[in-house]
C-alpha cells in the first residue's frame, strides 16, 4: 500500500513570540514492513536553523529554532510511505509466536542475547508509566494466567481494554497518571496504549509505545473528509523467543497496512510529535490536521 | 600526654571503635601529637579566642549555607571548627592513588554507557542499574566529546571503616559542591592558625586550584587564548550559593543564571549589556535534568533551552558533561571490582562501603531478612530524605519498605551501617569526639587525574549523631595533609589569570548582574529616602502630641498623606479602606504598619527585603567590609522586628541607626565596585530613584499652597526630611519661603541634592552605557532625561511658586511640571530596562507538560 501522509500542526499565539526552540518526532522511522519513500518538512515562519539526528531508540528527531518574532507557528510534514505489513501479521499467528507460554517467555528473558538485552529495558518503569498500582497488576493477571500463550493473553488484554475503556477525548492530558486512567476507565489512544504497556510490564514482560497514524475510511458512499485522519498510538509486546508483536487497543485489532509508524519509545514522553520552549507572554491555541491519502 | 592536656579530654570518652586522634590504648597518634603540642602552647583560652576569630571571620566574609524548607535557614552562617582534621602524607598517598583510579574508572563507565555499552552487553553491569536510573539521560546517548576525559570533576565522600582504612561511601559527579567551602576553610584557618599551619608542614591547595583553572581553559572546544568561561548557578536560594559566588570571584569568571544565557545558531551566548557574547565553557552548579528545558526537564527555568544541542555540536563544554548524574549510583558499587577488572585489569585500590543491589535474587533475600540492620537507598536518589535507616524504622515502616523493594527490586541498594570514625572537635572549651566524613575532589588534568591535597571535612552536629550533613546543621573542618619534611613554599595564586570579561569591561557585564545592580541602586535609594521621611514624620507626631492645635493637625494630615504617596501604600491616608475604616483615625498604627509590615508592598520592611535580595544576588561583587555593614543593617532591622514594646522614640532611634549604616554602606559600594563591574548601573538606579522620590515629595508637599504658619512648617519638614535645612539656612539666611525652597530642591545647579543636579549627573552616567555611544542620535532614555533636564532648566522658581490667582491654592505650573518630569523618568526606566535587561521574555512550553523526569 502506498500512502501520502500530510500532518499540519499550527500554534496561534495571542501575543508575539520572540523566539522558540522546538523538537519534532514527525519523520517516520525505519520499521518492519514499512518504507519511507519521500519526506518533506515545512516550517512557517522559516526556521533559522534546523538539524536532524537519530535518537537512542532509532527515531528521527528534528530540532529547529525560529528567531524572528511571530504570532503563528505552522509545521507541515508530507511523507510518502510504502506499507506492507501482511507478512508480519501472519507471522504473529504462527506457531512460533503463539506457542510461547508466559513461563517460557520469562525464562527466555533471562538470556543475554543482544535482542533480549535490548528489549529488556522496556520492562522498567518510564516517565509516564510508573508507580503502577496493584489494580493494574490485577487487571493484567486476569489475562496473563499461568501456562497461557503470551500472544493470546496480550490479544485478550487488548480486547478487554477496548471493551472496558471509553474513548473520551479531552478527559486526559499527556501527564494524567496511568492509575487515574485505570480508575476512570476513559481516555484516548495514548492512554489505552500506556495502560496496556503498564499491565504487560507489571507482569515482567517488555512493552513499548508506538506513535503513528491510522487511515480512517469514510462511511460507505461518502467522500472522505480532509483532516479526518489522526495521529494514533498503540503498543507492542516483546515475546521472548519470537519478537515484537503489535496490538491496537483503541480499535481492537492487530495493526495492519492502515497503521503507519512514526516512532517508538518507552511511552509518549520519548516520541511527542512536536514540543518546544517559546519565549513570549501569550497563550497559544493548537490545531492539528492529518490527512492520509491512499495512492494505490 | 602531659597533665595539662590530660584534663582537656575528661569529656573525651568514646565508645566508638575508631578515633582519629587516640589509639585504643589512649595514646595520641602520629601528627596529632604535634597538633596537641601546638594547642598546649596556645592554651584553652587561646583556642577559644581563635575559635571566636574563625567565627568572626566567617561572619565578616558572609560565608553561608542555605537550608531548604527552613524559613530561618537562608544564609545560615557556615561553621568551621578550630581543630583541623589531619592525615599523614603516607596514608594520603594511598588514598590519592585510589581516588585517581576511581575517577578514571567512573570516567570509563561514563564513556561506555553513553557509547558502546559494553558493560551491559558483556554482562559486567546489569542493565537495570543503568536503564533503571533516572540519571541515565537517553538524550545524551552517543554524544562525541573532544576531550579525552569525559568525567572532568569528581568528588568522593570518604569515611573510615571498621578496618581502619578510608572507604568510599558516596560518589558525586554532576555538580559536586564543597570545593569553594574547602578553599574558604583553608583561607580562614590559614589566617587564624598560621603559626600551627607553618609549623606542621601542611600541604598547600594553590597548585590544585591552578590546575582547576587550567582544566576550565583547556575544556574550551575552540583553542583560543581567552575562552569565555562562566559559572552557572541556580540562583541565590540554592543551598551552596555562597560557594558559587565565591568561586566566581576567586577564579574571575562571571556568575550567571540560566536567564543570562541563550542559544543561537548552535552556539551558546551570554546576554551582556552590549549584546550577545559567545560562551565556550560552563562550570555548572545546576543538576543534569534542569540544564535544558527543551530536551530535559521541560518546566526548568534554571537552564538554557537548546543547550544540549550546542553540546552535541561541540560548541561548548559543560563541566561536568550533562548526563554524568548516572554515576551517582550506589547500584554501581557492588559491581565496581568487576568493572575495575574489566577496564583496567587490576583490583580496586580504595575499599567501598559494603552494598547489596536488590536486583539480584540472593542479595535481595539477604536484604529483606536483614533490613533492620541496613541502610537502604534508591539507586538514583542519594540525598538524605530518600535514605532509610532500618534500625530507626518501626515494624510497619519496615513492612512498607519491604513491599516497595519487592515491587521494584532493581531500584534499591542496601548498605552496611558503618560506624564512622570520630575526630576531635573543640566545643565550648573542651574536646569532643564527633563522627566525620571527608569530601575529596579529583579533576582531570593533562596527565591523568589530580587530587586536591585536602578537602572538606564535615562532622556531626553533636556527639550522639551518627549522620553527617550540612543540612542538619553540622560543622566543618579544614583538612590537612601533613608532609614529613618541609615542602618547598609555592607562591599562592599567582597564575596568570586574564579574564576576558574583565578586559572588556561594562559591555560584557551579564545583563542579569546589571539589572541587579540597577535595582540595588533603586532600592537602596528608596530605603534611605523613605526612612528619612518616615523619621521626620514620626518626630513631628511626637512633637505635636502634647500640643493639640488646629494648625498642627492640618500639617500632620498633609505629612501623613505624603507618607502614603512616597511609599505607594494606597489607600493609606489618602482615602478610606475597603472595610470603611480610615487610617487617619489612628495614624500611628498606619505608620507602624508602613514601616514594619513586610508583606505590604511599598512598606519600608518590604523595600528593605527587596534591597537585601538584590544585594544578595550580586554578592560575588562585594567586599568584606560591605558584607559587615550589610549584616549590621540586617541586625538593626531584626532587632526592630523582634521588639515587643515598640514606641515612637524607639522607632526613631532604630531609623537613625539604619540611616547611618545605609550611608556607610553606600559609601562602601562606591569604593568597592568598579564602574566597569557595573557600578554605573547602580548609580543610574540610585539617581533615578532619588529623582523620582524628590518629585513625589515636592508634589505631595509643595503643590498645594497652605496658610501662613502651616506652610512654614511644611516647608521646614520638607527641608529636614531632605537633610537640607542647614544648606537652606546657609544659602538663603532667611525665613523659610516657598520660592527659595523650590529653587534649592529643584533648580539648584550646584547642590547635589537638587533635582537639576541629580538629572545632570544621570545624563552623564547614561551617556556611558554601551548603546548610548553608538551614533549621534540619542537613545530613547537619553532623550527622556535630556527633556526632563531642559524642562527644569527652562522653568523659573518664581512662576513655579505662584498660584493661578489669589483665590487658588493650587500651584498649577509646578504641578504640571512635576507630573511631566515624573512621566519622563518613568519612561527612562522603562527604556533602560527594555534596552539592557530584556531577558524577561516569559519562557513557556509549547505543550504544557508538568511532570518530573
Amino acid at each position: 500500500m502506498l500512502y501520502t501522509v500530510s500532518h499540519t500542526t499550527t500554534y496561534n499565539y495571542d501575543a508575539p513570540v520572540s523566539y522558540c526552540h522546538n523538537i519534532a518526532v514527525l519523520k517516520p522511522r525505519k520499521s518492519p514492513g514499512q518504507e519511507l519513500l519521500q519526506y518533506k518538512m515545512q516550517i512557517s515562519p522559516e526556521a533559522d536553523e534546523i538539524s536532524e539526528r537519530v535518537d537512542f531508540f532509532g527515531n528521527y528527531i528534528t530540532r529547529f529554532s525560529i528567531q524572528k518574532e511571530h504570532k503563528e507557528l505552522k509545521v507541515t510534514t508530507v511523507s510518502k510511505l510504502e506499507r506492507d505489513y501482511d507478512s508480519q501479521r501472519e507471522s504473529f499467528r504462527s506457531e512460533a509466536c503463539t506457542a510461547i507460554t508466559l513461563e517460557q517467555a520469562r525464562k527466555t528473558l533471562q538470556k543475554t542475547e543482544a535482542d533480549i538485552l535490548e528489549a529488556k529495558q522496556f520492562v522498567l518503569e518510564s516517565i509516564f508509566i510508573r508507580h503502577w498500582g496493584e489494580n493494574i497488576r490485577e487487571y493484567a493477571k486476569k489475562s496473563f494466567t499461568p501456562g497461557r500463550s503470551v500472544f493470546e493473553a496480550a490479544e485478550e488484554l487488548m480486547q478487554r481494554i477496548y471493551v472496558d475503556f471509553d474513548f473520551v477525548s479531552g478527559f486526559t492530558s499527556v501527564s494524567t497518571p496511568i492509575n487515574e486512567v485505570m480508575q476512570e476507565r476513559k481516555g484516548v489512544c495514548q492512554d489505552f496504549a500506556q495502560i496496556a504497556i503498564a499491565c504487560i510490564r507489571s507482569i515482567g514482560l517488555p512493552a513499548r509505545y508506538i506513535s503513528g497514524y491510522i487511515e480512517t475510511l469514510p462511511p460507505p458512499g461518502r467522500e472522505k473528509l480532509v483532516g479526518a485522519d489522526a495521529s494514533h498510538a498503540w503498543f507492542s509486546i516483546f515475546i521472548p523467543g519470537f519478537g515484537w508483536v503489535d496490538f491496537d487497543p483503541t480499535n481492537n485489532q492487530i495493526p495492519g497496512n492502515q497503521h503507519l509508524v512514526t516512532g517508538w519509545g518507552r511511552d509518549y514522553y520519548d516520541v511527542p510529535p512536536l514540543k518546544g520552549v517559546v519565549y513570549g507572554s501569550g497563550r497559544s491555541k493548537l490545531n492539528v490536521e492529518v490527512d492520509i491519502a491512499r495512492i494505490s | 600526654m602531659t597533665v595539662a592536656t590530660n584534663t582537656w579530654f575528661t569529656r573525651y570518652f568514646t565508645d566508638n571503635t575508631y578515633d582519629e586522634m587516640f589509639s585504643p590504648d589512649l595514646s595520641v597518634k602520629g601528627n596529632w601529637k604535634e597538633l596537641l603540642e601546638n594547642f598546649k602552647r596556645i592554651g584553652i583560652d587561646g583556642l577559644n579566642q581563635r575559635q571566636n576569630d574563625i567565627d568572626w571571620l566567617l561572619e565578616e566574609n558572609g560565608v553561608t549555607y542555605n537550608v531548604y524548607n527552613d524559613p530561618n535557614g537562608l544564609n545560615r552562617p557556615w561553621n568551621l571548627n578550630v581543630i583541623p582534621f589531619l592525615l599523614h602524607a603516607d596514608e594520603w598517598q594511598q588514598i590519592e592513588k585510589g581516588l585517581k583510579q576511581r575517577a578514571e574508572l567512573l570516567n570509563l563507565v561514563l564513556k561506555d554507557i553513553y557509547g558502546e555499552r559494553r558493560l551491559i552487553k558483556e554482562g559486567v553491569v546489569p542493565h537495570e542499574v543503568i536503564y533503571g536510573h533516572r540519571g541515565f539521560l537517553r538524550q545524551c546517548d552517543k554524544i562525541h566529546y573532544k576531550l579525552d576525559k569525559h568525567l572532568l570533576l569528581y568528588a568522593a565522600d570518604l569515611a573510615r571503616g571498621s578496618d581502619g582504612r578510608m572507604w568510599v561511601v558516596n560518589d558525586r559527579s554532576q555538580a559536586p559542591s564543597g570545593m569553594g567551602y574547602a578553599l574558604e576553610n583553608r583561607s580562614t584557618t590559614n589566617r587564624v592558625l598560621s603559626d600551627v599551619f607553618v609549623d606542621m608542614n601542611v600541604r598547600r591547595l594553590s597548585e590544585f586550584f591552578k590546575e582547576f583553572n587550567d582544566l576550565l581553559v583547556e575544556a574550551s572546544p575552540e583553542k583560543i587564548e581567552n575562552p569565555n568561561i562562566v559559572i552557572l548557578t541556580p540562583g541565590s536560594h540554592n543551598e551552596t550559593y555562597f560557594e558559587h559566588a565565591y568561586l566566581a570571584s576567586f577564579l574571575g569568571y562571571p556568575l550567571v543564571q540560566g536567564n543570562d544565557l541563550v542559544v543561537r545558531e548552535g552556539n551558546l551566548y551570554m546576554k551582556s549589556l552590549k549584546g550577545l557574547k559567545r560562551v565556550h565553557v560552563v562550570l555548572r552548579r545546576v543538576d543534569d535534568i534542569f540544564t535544558d528545558p527543551l530536551e530535559l526537564r521541560e518546566d526548568s527555568h534554571l537552564g538554557v533551552a537548546g543547550l544540549l544541542d550546542v553540546v552535541r555540536r561541540n560548541n561548548v563544554a559543560i563541566v561536568n558533561p550533562i548526563g554524568s548524574g548516572v554515576l551517582e549510583n550506589p547500584g554501581l558499587i557492588p559491581f565496581m571490582p568487576a568493572i575495575c577488572r574489566f577496564f583496567l585489569n587490576e583490583p580496586l585500590v580504595l575499599p567501598q562501603i559494603a552494598s547489596w543491589w536488590c536486583g539480584q535474587e540472593k542479595e535481595k533475600s539477604y536484604v529483606l531478612e536483614n533490613l533492620h540492620n541496613l541502610v537502604i537507598k534508591p539507586i538514583d536518589r542519594t540525598n538524605r530524605e530518600h535514605i532509610h535507616f532500618g534500625s530507626l524504622m518501626s515494624k510497619a515502616e519496615l513492612e512498607k519498605l519491604k513491599n516497595e523493594i519487592q515491587r521494584k527490586p532493581y531500584h534499591f541498594v542496601a548498605q552496611e551501617r558503618i560506624s564512622f570514625s570520630t575526630a576531635p572537635n573543640f566545643t565550648k572549651g573542651s574536646f569532643e569526639p564527633r563522627n566525620m566524613v571527608a569530601r575529596t575532589f579529583t579533576i582531570a588534568g593533562k596527565k591523568g587525574y589530580n587530587v586536591m591535597p585536602g578537602g572538606l571535612v564535615r562532622v556531626a552536629p553533636d556527639r550522639n549523631t551518627l549522620r553527617v550533613s550540612n543540612q542538619r546543621g553540622g560543622t566543618s573542618k579544614d583538612f590537612w595533609i601533613i608532609d614529613p619534611d618541609r615542602t618547598e613554599e609555592t607562591p599562592s595564586f599567582n597564575w596568570n589569570r586574564r579574564s576576558a570579561i574583565a578586559v572588556n569591561g561594562l559591555a560584557d557585564l551579564p545583563s542579569l548582574t546589571a539589572e541587579n545592580l540597577y535595582w540595588a541602586g533603586r532600592y537602596v535609594g528608596r530605603t534611605l529616602v523613605n526612612a528619612r521621611f518616615l523619621r521626620m514624620v514620626l518626630k513631628q507626631t511626637n512633637a505635636t502630641e502634647s500640643v493639640p492645635q488646629e494648625d498642627c493637625s492640618v500639617k500632620l494630615n498633609i505629612l501623613y498623606k505624603a507618607v502614603t504617596q512616597m511609599t505607594g501604600t494606597y489607600p493609606g491616608f489618602m482615602e478610606k479602606r475597603e472595610d470603611g475604616t480610615y487610617a487617619m483615625s489612628n495614624p500611628l498604627e498606619e505608620i507602624f504598619d508602613v514601616i514594619l509590615n513586610r508583606e505590604r508592598l511599598g512598606s519600608l520592611a518590604h523595600t528593605m527585603r527587596m534591597f537585601s535580595s538584590s544585594y544578595y544576588s550580586i554578592r560575588n561583587l562585594w567586599s568584606s567590609d560591605m558584607w559587615r555593614v550589610f549584616e549590621t543593617i540586617q541586625k538593626i532591622w531584626r532587632n526592630l522586628e523582634n521588639e515587643k514594646d515598640l514606641t515612637v522614640t524607639k522607632l526613631i532611634k532604630a531609623l537613625n541607626q539604619l540611616i547611618t549604616r545605609l550611608i556607610a554602606f553606600m559609601g562602601l559600594i562606591e569604593e568597592s565596585i568598579m564602574v566597569e563591574q557595573g557600578l554605573l548601573l547602580y548609580f543610574i538606579g540610585l539617581q533615578l530613584e532619588h529623582s523620582s522620590l524628590t518629585i513625589t515629595k515636592c508634589r505631595a508637599l509643595l503643590v498645594n499652597k497652605q496658610a501662613g504658619q502651616t506652610e512654614y512648617e511644611i516647608l521646614e519638614a520638607l527641608l529636614s526630611s531632605h537633610e537640607s535645612l542647614n544648606i537652606y539656612r546657609y544659602s538663603y539666611r532667611s525665613f523659610i519661603r516657598v520660592e527659595p525652597v523650590i529653587n534649592l530642591m529643584l533648580m539648584d545647579l550646584k547642590y547635589p541634592r537638587s533635582l537639576t543636579f541629580l538629572l545632570g549627573r544621570l545624563q552623564k552616567d547614561i551617556a556611558r552605557l554601551p548603546h548610548s555611544q553608538r551614533s549621534d542620535t540619542l537613545t530613547q532614555y537619553e532623550k527622556n532625561v535630556f527633556e526632563a533636564f531642559s524642562k527644569l532648566r527652562l522653568a523659573s522658581s518664581e512662576s513655579l511658586a505662584m498660584t493661578k490667582n489669589s483665590e487658588s491654592y493650587l500651584r498649577e505650573e509646578l504641578d504640571d511640571l512635576l507630573e511631566e518630569l515624573s512621566e519622563l523618568l518613568f519612561q527612562t526606566s522603562q527604556s533602560i530596562t527594555n534596552t539592557y535587561f530584556n531577558h524577561t521574555y516569559k519562557q513557556s512550553q509549547l505543550v504544557d507538560q508538568n511532570f518530573s523526569i
